[in-house]
């Protein structure tokens, strides 16, 4: 036992030897981290956007039709960069991708709304930007629903009634939604959260595969497998846990920046945070590891397979589109992804404070990915006794 | 040997034969292309989130809140799962991830409404997807607003004629028109510009790939030491001809095959898209070209690239709205092909627009093209120089 941890010891070493003599692994291990952790926080800083470009068409241009724009322009969401008397030119610009939507007053809206005529106002989104366009839709929904109220509102006042009576009757039931653990709405949380540890993970199943890959191709391999006396164990270990140790003090940085210095909402405290990063970091070793052994000996495919299915997971792992809307098949491939398992951890820990214990699968299915690695490990003996690296 | 009569031909041929033979490759420039738009278009199809379950408590307990929630239960967006007697139980539910939202209608709510005044409803929503809040939202809402038109008319105005009651249900109407994905759906949005980037991407996988090789094969050198690889403008051209050609095929493969296939949004124009899909592919091949040889062995590529694809896609502005990008990270993103390539595409095939609308994206592609063709330029001359050393070296 005592001379296998000398065996990890000394591959260890060898391994930083080849780390500091590679300025790649620097670029991956420690500027692509970083640099992930600086783009995403910075670029949704707003966190919910706010002031989007709009255009008014107003063909009616009355003082009514004015005030309806007024209260419209000192909505969160809305900002209108363009006014025009047509509504082409509109459309035109948001062909151009100067606006995201279009709110127009037809000819004769105000003549109709004072002899009561029903008018017809209508607002255009362009759906091709989702956010944006669901963003203004909601503003230019409540808008509009406000100003018919207003407008019975007055009459109502005319006649006499009190300020709750009239509430009681143009809106007798509110509801007040509850968007549990992100009140704002902050977008950043619910992308920063999972993108940025997502690319993490994806960066270390590639660097898993290289690294192993790499003896193969500089024909070290049957030194290696010497050094490690034969046991796949020692060598596995003595070739990853430097990452390991890299990765996870990333992953803690990562950890620590949102919660703490961001104050990104964090139910379950940091250290439980950092504990299940450190869970994705040996998975996502593992499920790189597992692709290596699919391919043992050829370093090109295994980090194809790698960079194809790492890819894949963030469409897979459920944070932008939902896994419960995807066909079943998505649904199920979805659990190989360790993305798709940290990404339920954080919601039942860090974002809803939920006990572990609803979460136990995800935790489960992070320890299967790494331990499943071992059950091949006959394939990686032979790589190591058998292949040459292909060019 | 003979200096053949057309040595970019010549380039263009012996690459092709290269790239041919060479799986590594293949599965970039092929495969990749071929078979992850599909992949990421079944992923999204579906469009939006139906029938999410979720759970009601109704303390109240009335013919008129069980109305209102036959009415949550009857839109396409939720489904009512389960009732449960209390709060806790609710709660139980959601941690359990049976249900992801919860509809709380108050003791007081029929009691409250029949005296006039306000009823508040709760709506608790699991932020797991920020879908599923909307999705939940948008049911309630509309049924309350429903709801509240009824009240409105019924109980407090009597004695109406029917165009009176109409007139209250709606004082002003309101028309509101989704342009160019009237679904609203996932897939009419997300699968457009993840079309374009993977164009780019497999782009500069692919020549990363085929520079290393080189590398490694020339002992350092990118360029074979035969003799029409000699003239720094015919390699560039030739080189960038062959994946020019390769991914012009598989654009328009996404352009209409894939397009076609999952129904997405499909306005453009053949020579629309062809006068996009040229400025766009040359800058990318170039771009690809310089960037590969900064890349020394075959597989670092794959380990700086694949990366870059994510946050170049928030970077362009469709998911993250463009308004809302900082001034640093918009500059950054105009060095990148895809950033003007995914916007062009968007329009010209979701929107409709014609070639003078997106002047500005094509303007910015062929600068970029003509850049990124100039230090590849750069690039060879230097490394061309590098080989004549070499070989007088030697």
């Amino acid at each position: 036992m005592r001379q296998a941890f000398l065996d990890i010891w000394t591959i260890i070493r060898r391994e930083l030897n080849t780390f500091s003599r590679r300025p790649i692994f620097f670029v991956v291990m420690f500027v692509a981290p970083l640099g992930f952790l600086t783009f995403f926080t910075t670029l949704m800083e707003a966190g919910l956007p706010t002031k989007l470009p709009a255009a008014l068409v107003d063909e009616d241009n009355t003082h009514v039709t004015r005030q309806l724009t007024r209260i419209l322009g000192a909505m969160e969401e809305t900002h209108f960069v363009m006014q025009s008397y047509s509504f082409t030119e509109a459309r035109q610009a948001m062909q151009r991708g100067e606006i995201y939507a279009i709110f127009r007053i037809p000819k004769g809206t105000t003549e109709a709304a004072l002899t009561q005529r029903q008018p017809v106002i209508s607002f255009y989104t362009n759906d091709t930007y989702f956010i944006p366009a669901s963003l203004l839709m909601k503003d230019m929904r409540k808008m509009s629903e406000m100003a018919g109220l207003a407008m019975t509102r007055a009459t109502m006042r005319a006649r006499g009634f009190r300020d709750d009576q009239i509430m009681g009757t143009l809106q007798p039931i509110v509801v007040e939604s509850h968007p549990l653990g992100n009140s704002f709405l902050n977008y950043s949380v619910v992308l920063s959260n999972l993108l940025v540890p997502g690319l993490l993970m994806l960066v270390i199943m590639l660097t898993t595969s290289y690294a192993l890959g790499m003896e193969w191709k500089r024909g070290t391999q049957k030194k290696l497998y010497e050094m490690g006396k034969g046991r796949i164990w020692v060598i596995v270990f003595g070739k990853l846990i430097p990452q390991t140790v890299v990765y996870t003090v990333m992953f803690w940085l990562i950890d620590i920046i949102f919660y703490s210095y961001l104050q990104f909402p964090c139910a379950c405290g940091i250290p439980r945070m950092m504990l299940w990063g450190f869970l994705a970091v040996l998975a996502s070793q593992g499920f790189g590891l597992l692709l290596f052994e699919a391919f043992p000996g050829q370093m090109r495919m295994a980090m194809s397979a790698c960079s194809l299915l790492g890819v894949m997971q963030f469409s897979l792992a459920g944070f932008s589109f939902p896994v419960s809307a995807m066909d079943a098949p998505f649904q199920w491939l979805s659990n190989i992804f360790p993305l798709h398992h940290y990404f339920l951890i954080y919601v039942n820990q860090c974002l809803n404070g939920y006990p572990i214990y609803y979460a136990w699968s995800s935790v489960a299915a992070l320890l299967c990915i790494f331990f499943l690695p071992q059950l091949f490990s006959f394939r990686l003996t032979d790589a190591f006794l058998h292949k040459e690296y292909r060019a | 040997m003979k200096r053949p009569k057309f040595p970019v031909l010549h380039i263009w041929l012996d690459e092709l034969s290269d790239i041919v033979k060479d799986e590594g490759i293949l599965i970039f420039i092929i495969l990749l292309p071929l078979a992850y738009p599909i992949l990421y278009a079944m992923i999204y199809n579906t469009e939006t989130q139906r029938q999410l379950p979720i759970c009601v408590v109704d303390e109240s307990m009335t013919d008129r809140s069980r109305d209102f929630i036959r009415r949550v239960d009857a839109t396409p967006e939720v489904k009512v799962e389960t009732y449960c007697a209390e709060m806790g139980e609710a709660q139980e539910l959601m941690r359990r991830r049976e249900v992801f939202g919860i509809l709380r209608i108050p003791k007081e709510f029929d009691e409250r409404l029949w005296r006039g005044q306000q009823a508040v409803v709760g709506l608790y929503s699991d932020l797991t997807s920020m879908l599923y809040y909307k999705v939940e939202y948008l049911a309630v809402i509309n049924v309350a607003q429903e709801l509240n038109r009824n009240i409105k008319v019924r109980e407090h105005q009597s004695n109406i004629t029917a165009r009176e009651e109409e007139l209250a249900r709606w004082p002003i109407r309101f028309d509101e028109v989704k342009l160019y994905n009237s679904a609203g759906g996932f897939a009419a949005f997300l699968i457009p510009p993840v079309l374009m980037l993977i164009l780019q991407q497999a782009l500069c996988l692919g020549v990363g790939m085929s520079m290393g090789r080189a590398r490694e094969r020339f002992r350092g050198l990118v360029i074979p030491p035969t003799k029409h690889y000699k003239n720094t403008l015919e390699i560039v051209l030739g080189k960038g001809l062959v994946h020019f050609s390769i991914f012009f095929i598989m654009a328009l493969y996404m352009a209409y095959c894939v397009t076609h296939w999952f129904g997405l949004p499909q306005l453009g124009h053949f020579w629309e898209l062809v006068g996009f899909f040229v400025p766009y592919l040359l800058a990318c091949t170039y771009m690809a070209i310089f960037w590969s040889s900064f890349v020394y062995r075959r597989e670092d590529c794959i380990l700086l690239f694949v990366f870059m694809s994510i946050p170049l896609l928030f970077i362009s502005g469709v998911s993250w709205p463009g308004a809302s990008i900082p001034q640093f990270w918009k500059y950054f993103g105009y060095i990148f092909p895809s950033t003007w390539g995914v916007n062009a595409y968007v329009r010209i095939q979701g929107m409709g627009a014609s070639l003078g609308d997106c002047h500005q994206e094509l303007l910015a592609l062929w600068r970029l093209t003509g850049v990124y063709f100039i230090l590849s330029c750069f690039v060879y001359m230097y490394e061309i120089r590098k080989s004549v050393g070499r070989t007088l070296f030697n």
